[in-house]
């Protein structure tokens, strides 16, 4: 069994995480080349990052239902059921977007408290609960509108699906660049400080310093990407897209409760050991709820920016969304066995999954090789997790 | 003879689980500064009676006394509040957390903003995982990563840091080098001269006839019968165990005599 060596340990830089990222890149360069320079254009790049962005903000929160050794199936049904109505609310009902956001996300709730009711306090597999789930509110998606398609006009509320007045402006974007360049240079410096006043060891300053530039760099790339797409018709370029930056503080909220608050580190001492976790007094019951109730709270956002990008609501909203978004947890490192798993992990296997998937769009791969792919991804992702972990001793 | 009440003092509990009944009836008491070693065979149920102390399971009947006074331990959280700690034989681990983590894990330490405060529990578990062992440093890997004797500092530090009043062993020398166990004993009697009770389970005798006061034998549910170590032979105690036999013209010891 060999270990990673120690001073790369120290830095805290995932080497699987790193092997995505070079991964990444180089499917981008290889389509670039193969598609004759249209892949890594400012305009497909905007395309594949708010198009990812639905699937992404449910994947974080898929990454920690898995760690802590449960499924969601339902996921795409509960998102079609709540989009569909949030929707009919406003086109047939008439509510304002905000009132009926709020219902449906109270619907959402609802449905957590059923399912994760029966999961946590009856001991019902989730996969059970959820697999009825994935029919059962399918149908319930059908019913809220009779079928009928449900458009939405709300011009504010379109915004937040991306799309034509879907981003935020140059300005905007460049000042929202500085500001994360500044966040993670002073994050990386109170850490160090912190650090040294409890008389821990600190890395050279020369990693940490190198460490933090380099996401840092990649954030201004991609302003600098967004900043270059203007849609012919419009005067201003897009700027980062609303979509994406949703995405961005889901999943910066939700590693910051992996990280830094308990309810994080009970999920996964429940994934990691559930009889220990029990023992030991953590309020199990209690947190399996809760983290439904963030997978509800969650889907209610992806509905929403799935529905403001469609500008409406359909019965088929998010139909075998569950697999993409099992599929980018599980590309990004999350063990299906429970205990581990990271966020930023779903960010990149979720960017993975749907660069391959539109990358081969432009290829003009039909769709029933895209299919066979993209489902052979999967395997692959899993055999590199358990040619990974044994390599490097994180099983048993 | 008036005394202080015991530290613990469990009466008439019973515990079914279908229609077997795990524990039936069974009376023991502990004492502060003391060690009383609980054995039978496996099933005689003896983890079952802890586990109901500790708040692992709720108890069908019967009463728990702390220190005088009646309580009611329905959750591990209750027990660790009356100063109950356990250490388990399967340690009771989260194995993809690290030693910090698992030490205090279920009270974690919070800031004022009620996030978790990791560096002031960094600090304070390379403290008390020194008292255990000078060479453990590697504290920030997963615990997944270390050895048997690692692995049950962390178990034991849990015990430690909280302050234990009355600790339960759970075969705490399973699987250990003998380095290792010379290390548990003399831990158990640092704690006992602090004034610590403690409830060892297991089935090495030695370890019963070096480290307890007094002993009580389980049989199928039942007690057999409490003794001072010191009154009774290896094989008056293995007659207990084995056949549920009480060995012939030695007194109960129903309280400690210390």
């Amino acid at each position: 069994m060999s270990q990673v060596p120690g001073w790369w340990r120290r830095s805290g830089v995932d080497l699987r995480l790193l092997l995505m990222c070079v991964l990444l890149v180089v499917m981008a360069i290889v389509f670039h080349l193969m598609s004759g320079g249209v892949f890594l254009t400012p305009e497909n790049l905007y395309n594949i990052a708010q198009q990812t962005a639905v699937v992404g903000i449910v994947s974080t929160v898929m990454v920690l239902i898995i760690v802590a050794r449960h499924i969601d199936l339902s996921v795409g049904s509960v998102m079609g059921f709540v989009g569909v109505l949030v929707a009919y609310l406003q086109y047939s009902s008439g509510w304002s977007w905000p009132a009926a956001s709020l219902a449906g996300l109270a619907v959402a709730l609802l449905v957590s408290l059923y399912q994760g009711g029966l999961t946590a306090v009856l001991g019902v597999p989730s996969f059970v609960v959820t697999l009825g789930g994935l029919m059962s509110f399918r149908g319930a998606a059908f019913l809220v509108a009779d079928g009928k398609t449900q458009p939405v006009n709300d011009e504010f509320f379109q915004r937040l699906g991306g799309g034509y007045d879907g981003g935020i402006g140059t300005t905007a974007t460049w000042a929202l660049a500085f500001f994360v360049g500044i966040v993670l240079f002073a994050r990386m410096y109170q850490k160090r400080r912190a650090r040294r006043r409890h008389g821990m060891p600190t890395e050279p300053l020369w990693i940490e310093l190198l460490l933090t530039a380099v996401p840092v760099l990649a954030v201004f790339a991609f302003a600098a990407a967004m900043n270059s797409y203007r849609i012919s018709s419009k005067t201003e370029a897009q700027g980062f897209p609303i979509p994406v930056l949703i995405w961005a503080v889901v999943a910066v909220t939700l590693s910051f409760i992996v990280h830094r608050t308990r309810f994080g580190r009970y999920i996964f001492a429940m994934g990691g050991n559930p009889d220990a976790a029990a023992l030991v007094g953590i309020p199990v019951k209690r947190v399996t709820m809760m983290l439904f109730a963030l997978l509800a709270v969650l889907v209610t956002v992806a509905a929403i920016v799935s529905i403001a990008r469609l500008n409406a609501g359909t019965n088929s909203l998010g139909t075998g969304m569950e697999l993409y978004v099992i599929a980018a947890a599980v590309i990004g490192g999350t063990a299906l066995s429970g205990g581990s798993g990271s966020i930023f992990g779903s960010v990149l296997g979720a960017l993975i999954m749907q660069s391959l998937d539109s990358g081969m769009l432009l290829l003009d791969v039909p769709i029933g090789k895209r299919m066979v792919i993209i489902g052979q991804v999967l395997i692959v992702a899993v055999v590199f997790d358990v040619l990974y972990r044994k390599r490097f001793g994180e099983t048993g | 003879m008036t005394k202080a009440p015991p530290l613990v003092e469990l009466r008439d509990i019973r515990k079914a689980f279908g229609g077997v009944k795990a524990v039936d009836g069974v009376s023991v008491n502990l004492y502060a500064g003391e060690v009383v070693a609980l054995l039978g065979h496996n099933g005689a149920g003896k983890s079952t009676l802890m586990k109901m102390l500790a708040g692992a399971y709720p108890i069908d009947t019967g009463e728990t006394l702390i220190a005088g006074e009646k309580v009611s331990i329905r959750t591990p959280s209750e027990a660790q509040a009356l100063g109950i700690e356990t250490i388990y034989q399967t340690l009771a681990l989260a194995d993809n957390l690290d030693s910090v983590a698992n030490l205090f894990l279920g009270r974690e330490k919070l800031t004022p903003w009620r996030t978790l405060d990791d560096h002031f529990m960094e600090g304070q578990a390379r403290k008390v995982f020194q008292r255990l062992n000078k060479n453990f440093t590697n504290i920030r890997v997963p615990v997944r990563r270390l050895s048997g004797g690692q692995r049950q500092v962390v178990a034991i530090s849990r015990a430690l840091y909280f302050n234990a009043r009355i600790l339960i062993m759970d075969e705490p020398c399973a699987a250990l080098g003998p380095e290792e166990t010379a290390m548990v004993g003399a831990l158990v009697k640092q704690l006992k001269a602090d004034g610590v009770g403690i409830f060892l389970i297991t089935h090495d005798m030695p370890d019963v006839f070096g480290l307890s006061d007094r002993l009580a034998v389980m049989k199928n549910g039942r007690l057999v019968g409490t003794y001072r170590t010191a009154d009774v032979t290896e094989d008056e105690v293995l007659g207990m165990i084995i056949a549920g036999k009480r060995p012939d013209g030695k007194a109960e010891a129903l309280h400690a005599t210390a």
